[in-house]
């Protein structure tokens, strides 16, 4: 018996359970609309500043903004809800049960709870893109690339440490609350570093919170942020830095996962 | 051959000790009952030979190879849960064919378990919409997919109604005789594990305090067993007890059970008679007979106890 027949009928197990009418029905809608609204409100001001790059830098970015959370609480349902609530009913015992590692299982949970949310985002993200404004895709198709990796990197990172804390706790509902409050914790953090780094005028901490999340360093160097100008921050890093960050924080979201890993096929005991 | 093995295997919570140097060991085609009060630590064995916990201390195989994260074992084993839980809402058949792919069988196998089961009716229901005496004969229809050769059951027959724990009995019995499939079938339900064990293993306190074959557990510690019945058990018990040669007694509504020392059966039969008079109580019954699991279960315990205050 081959390996991959298993694996992918538990992935499909887990797709089933995790996208079950209403919640893909309920998803898509709203990336559809958040991804178009967005197109729609952002398609008057991107002809109005700096060059071809920032220009994709920040019609993707404003694409990005309100499906990334779309995005990110779909990912929190699917780990926090559904594989610690499968934790502690005890369906993974069940998938326990077959000829598979331990490894396959949360591959193919995490497939089913990140991997097909990640393709739902992108395919309706691009679609929009094509639809909205092909003329800048094809050109700055380095900068839209760079530009999702840096948003991703973030939620990528929450879900790392939900997915920890939902391995641990063993619980479905309190792991979906500690993700929120810890999604509310970092938001408050990421506002406070700014204000720190603007008084005292020390690039550490946005560097430090670059690492986390890298679309910073991407702002700060395509033109800071709305509602910060560029020249009050003390950091403006050039292209190689920001995109290093993307790197060192997809390093950081490798390691977790790895550790996520590495627990789920050593450690768990259920 | 031996299906499982464990060793001196131990586990702990905290500072509660779960299962303390338990040594066990299945054979093919053996029946086995692990029998025990309830925190005896029979689930947490049962989920380190699954591979399910680590244990702290001691070894444990299976088909001679380390349970953890051993997919080669699980198309060997067939697993029945205490609490039997699965993709909720998913279909009883769908599910059972998408499993049937998982081991690499024929689909049509999984309408096989379902009837022999008697779930042949509930193929189109969502495996939330079961009850729970059907969810249990779901998990174990789940359990039979593919063929295995071993089968471990965490209290196998919970929720099930006395007809259904009648027919899985039967089966477990069909399956052991016809196909060789060997059990090892954790319960406190002893008079249900009595009628389909070949072999006990009898913890307590995390410990195995008795194992072997039904017959050398019985030739061991049931020797001498007497059952009086009577319609005053529990004012007769205290009074059979002050008896010198009486090494123990147990009363239930019916009636005593006393274990006494060799070759004074026939001072019992006299004695009880007297004290029967003395109390004014009805003798409705004097026999000599086998003991059942419940009282070997008992014996076993209590020597055990004895034995390891001696030392």
């Amino acid at each position: 018996m081959g390996k991959g027949k298993p694996f992918l009928e538990v992935l499909a197990s887990a797709i089933h359970e995790d996208f079950r009418f209403p919640f893909l029905e309920i998803f898509a809608f709203l990336y559809t609309l958040g991804t178009f609204a967005m197109a729609n409100f952002t398609a008057g001001v991107y002809s109005q500043i700096g060059t071809n790059e920032t220009v994709a830098f920040t019609v993707t970015s404003s694409l990005i903004g309100f499906s990334i959370l779309i995005f990110l609480i779909l990912v929190f349902k699917n780990i926090a809800y559904g594989l610690g609530s499968e934790l502690e009913k005890g369906i993974i015992q069940t998938y326990f049960s077959y000829p598979l590692k331990r490894r396959a299982i949360l591959t193919a949970k995490l497939l089913s709870g990140i991997g097909v949310s990640l393709l739902l985002f992108l395919g309706i993200q691009i679609s929009a893109f094509y639809i909205m404004a092909p003329d800048i895709v094809l050109p700055q198709f380095g900068t839209i690339v760079l530009t999702y990796a840096a948003n991703l990197s973030y939620p990528l990172f929450l879900s790392a440490i939900l997915l920890l804390l939902t391995l641990k706790l063993q619980r479905g509902g309190i792991g979906l609350v500690v993700g929120f409050v810890l999604y509310i914790a970092m938001s408050i953090v990421s506002g406070l570093a700014l204000l720190v780094a603007t008084s005292t005028k020390s690039p550490l901490v946005l560097q430090i919170m670059s690492l986390i999340s890298p679309s910073y360093a991407l702002q700060y160097h395509y033109g800071g942020l709305a509602n910060v100008p560029t020249l009050s921050l003390p950091w403006t890093p050039t292209l190689t830095e920001a995109t290093l960050y993307v790197v060192g924080s997809y390093v950081i979201v490798a390691a977790l996962f790895i550790l996520g890993y590495v627990y789920f096929s050593r450690r768990l005991n259920l | 051959m031996s299906l499982i093995v464990a060793e001196n295997l131990g586990k702990h919570y905290g500072s509660v000790v779960a299962v303390d140097s338990l040594n066990l060991k299945l054979d093919e085609g053996s029946v086995t009952g692990l029998i025990g009060p309830n925190g005896a630590g029979k689930t947490t064995t049962i989920k380190m030979i699954l591979g399910l916990l680590k244990p702290d201390s001691g070894v444990v195989r299976v088909f001679g190879q380390d349970p953890w994260d051993n997919p080669d074992i699980r198309s060997m084993t067939g697993i029945v849960y205490e609490k039997a839980f699965f993709p909720a809402h998913q279909k009883t058949l769908e599910y059972l064919e998408r499993v049937c792919r998982i081991y690499g069988v024929s689909e049509s196998r999984a309408m096989e378990v379902l009837e022999a089961v008697d779930l042949g009716e509930a193929t189109d229901r969502e495996i939330r919409a079961l009850s729970a005496g059907m969810l249990q004969k779901f998990a174990i229809a789940h359990a039979l997919i593919h063929k295995p050769k071993l089968i471990v059951a965490d209290e196998m027959t919970a929720n099930l109604d006395p007809q259904a724990r009648s027919g899985l009995l039967d089966l477990v019995l069909d399956l052991n005789k016809d196909e060789k499939v060997a059990f090892l079938l954790s319960s406190h339900i002893l008079p249900e594990l009595s009628m389909v064990c070949d072999s006990v293993a009898i913890i307590n306190q995390g410990r195995v305090w008795a194992s072997g074959k039904l017959t050398d557990l019985y030739e061991k510690y049931a020797v001498g067993i007497i059952r009086v019945s009577t319609d005053r058990p529990y004012e007769l018990e205290p009074e059979v007890k002050k008896l010198k040669y009486v090494k123990n007694v147990d009363s239930d509504i019916r009636g005593i059970s006393v274990t006494v020392v060799e070759g004074k059966e026939d001072d019992l039969y006299e004695d009880v008679l007297k004290l029967a008079k003395k109390i004014k109580a009805k003798i409705l019954g004097i026999e000599t007979g086998r003991a059942s699991l419940q009282e070997l279960y008992m014996l076993a315990i209590r020597q055990a106890i004895k034995e390891k205050e001696r030392k």
